[in-house]
């Protein structure tokens, strides 16, 4: 007799979730039978209601705490904060396929966008190894899928190269987990979170293994070669997903395995190469993208500098620095995001808009769009009044409040080299001379509009009402 | 003992036997190689053309269809095994899953998954 697996599902746990899932099989069905003109409508309008419905069940577990199969899945502050920044960057990626989605593959690809939604949200909450693991494979299933979905020619160097890269990094992961089975004879977190078990060396090299596959998918330099050039060949609304929810869900897998996971009197050396990595990440990352010249790579390596800052706020492992952690993941999210928009409404499907030549003269052609480029952009380069620079410094008091300096220097030196990239777009947009611009597209795609509206809003209004989420420890049961 | 120790042991045996089983044979047999001995022995004909040829990519298409309905027919099993034990739960999801799965196959069929063209 085996026990009722009803018993230990709780509803309120997964409603997101599956409310996420089914909206991507009704996108499906509406494709079989709607027809002609309104078939581009119907998908949009399902997954954006779909993802809208998620939001708002997802937003009433705050300040609860659910925990459903056994503990595998964790409902509380922080699974609904990371859920919610996962579905935002799921309703702006919506937004910009009705900008530049191919129509052939406009249902298949909502869907599919949706799907991998649902594997981040379902890491953001897992609470065992197999839940953490199987979030993470229907979150790159789908990608692998998204990424090739587009008749340029990169994008299925794109698919095969995150195919390939992703599944090694998967394995490394499921090695880890295979020691960490080893160390305790149990896949739950809870039973990991026991002093006597990490001093065992099964479980430091458990976690050696665990921490590639998560700095894999953060894109931490040494593990970050795949990120340009899947950024650059996937379809825009894919790379501008990819770029925010892939790292949202990695973050709280890790965030969840060191919070609550780790003892703490291990956790400070546990920790350090991690930290290490984050240095030379937001060294590299910004290296790096001085040298671009497509928008898309430039955004890619831009994002491994910022999961970097991110990092930075994690040190110590201190509740104030978690919560500044996801404030500047939010941040980063509508700033990034925006920017991408700004990519979309200079684009067809064929994404002219993406090279950075594009950019050229654009304050002079399209002032508006230019005027919310340029605020993206000092965003990321962290100046005020954006929610950039008072993320920053958040980070950097919680840093240097945990007694990690050096890491500061380093946030200060990364930013330094990156008012750089970001000056040079800047520059480029207000250039009177338009010999050399490329050739023009414009986009005026009301949801993109709306996209790069709100993005921008909100990233003043985070800086005048810095909105740090306060009931945020993650558990494990 | 370390309740890993016979595994270890048993992946030192395997991997002994393997050396020993690969190598031993080059050492100790005699050699006289004969073009005779390389042609297919009694049964089957002489290969006309490489066996790696060309052949067209819908034959993949169909073959990830075949495995993903097989897997999904499979996994009516452990519920056909334990279907008194889980009850209406069990029914329910069972009838989910078959609903998501006759989406798929409609959305498979009405996309020209299937047809030969």
């Amino acid at each position: 007799m085996i026990a009722n697996p009803y018993n230990s599902l709780d509803w309120n746990a997964v409603i997101p979730l599956l409310v996420v899932s089914v909206t991507a099989l009704a996108v499906l069905f509406a494709d079989l039978v709607a027809r002609g003109g309104v078939k581009r409508v119907v998908c949009i309008a399902i997954g954006l209601a779909g993802l809208a419905v998620a939001a708002v069940l997802c937003a009433k577990s705050y300040g609860q705490s659910y925990s459903s199969f056994g503990g595998g899945f964790i409902m509380g502050g922080f699974t609904v904060v990371f859920e919610e920044l996962i579905v935002l960057s799921a309703i702006f990626s919506v937004a910009l396929y009705s900008a530049v989605g191919e129509a052939r593959h406009l249902a298949g690809s909502i869907a599919l966008l949706l799907w991998s939604a649902a594997g981040a949200m379902l890491m953001a909450g897992a609470g065992n190894l197999m839940t953490i693991f199987l979030g993470l494979e229907l979150l790159s299933l789908a990608l692998y899928c998204l990424c090739g979905m587009s008749r340029r020619t990169t994008a299925r160097e794109s698919a095969l190269k995150y195919l390939i890269l992703s599944s090694t990094a998967s394995g490394f992961m499921l090695y880890g987990m295979a020691l960490f089975f080893g160390a305790t004879g149990s896949v739950s977190l809870a039973a990991l979170a026991n002093p006597a078990t990490a001093a065992s060396p099964l479980f430091l090299v458990g976690t050696a293994l665990f921490f590639i596959g998560i700095a894999f998918k953060l894109s931490l330099v040494p593990f970050h070669v795949w990120t340009p050039d899947v950024y650059e060949g996937a379809p825009l609304p894919v790379t501008a997903f990819m770029s925010v929810a892939t790292k949202a869900g990695a973050l709280a897998v890790l965030v969840r395995f060191a919070y609550a996971t780790l003892p703490s009197i291990h956790v400070r050396e546990i920790l350090l190469p991690l930290y290490v990595v984050a240095a030379i990440s937001m060294l590299v990352g910004n290296l790096a993208a001085l040298a671009q010249t497509d928008m898309k790579r430039l955004l890619a390596y831009s994002g491994i500098a910022q999961i970097g800052y991110i990092l930075v706020a994690l040190a110590g492992t201190t509740a104030l620095g978690l919560r500044y952690a996801v404030f500047y993941l939010a941040a980063y999210l509508f700033m990034n995001l925006g920017a991408f928009a700004v990519v979309a409404l200079m684009s067809t499907e064929n994404e002219e808009g993406s090279r950075i030549a594009a950019f050229h003269g654009l304050g002079w052609r399209r002032p508006w769009l230019a005027a919310a480029m340029a605020f993206f952009l000092l965003g990321l380069a962290g100046f005020p009044p954006t929610a950039g620079f008072i993320g920053k410094v958040l980070i950097l008091a919680s840093a240097v409040g945990a007694g990690y300096a050096w890491l500061a220097g380093f946030l200060i030196l990364g930013t330094a080299i990156s008012l750089y990239v970001y000056f040079k777009i800047l520059r480029l947009m207000y250039e009177r001379d338009q010999q050399r611009a490329a050739p023009v597209v414009e986009n005026s795609s009301a949801l993109a509009w709306v996209s790069v509206g709100v993005c921008a809003i909100v990233t003043v209004a985070l800086t005048f009402y810095p909105l740090v989420p306060s009931n945020i420890i993650p558990l494990v049961k | 003992m370390n309740p890993y120790g016979p595994v270890a042991i048993y992946l030192g045996v395997a991997m002994a036997a393997a050396l020993l089983f690969s190598l031993v044979p080059g050492l100790l047999a005699r050699s006289k190689p004969n073009p005779e001995k390389a042609e297919a022995y009694e049964c089957g004909v002489e290969p006309t053309s490489s066996v790696s040829g060309r052949f067209p990519v819908r034959f993949y298409l169909i073959a990830m269809l075949f495995v993903i309905f097989d897997v999904e027919a499979a996994s009516f099993y452990p519920w056909a095994v334990q279907m008194h034990a889980l009850r209406v739960f069990g029914l329910v999801e069972m009838v989910v899953f078959v609903i998501v799965l006759a989406i798929g196959y409609a959305y498979v069929w009405k996309k020209g998954g299937f047809a030969w063209k």
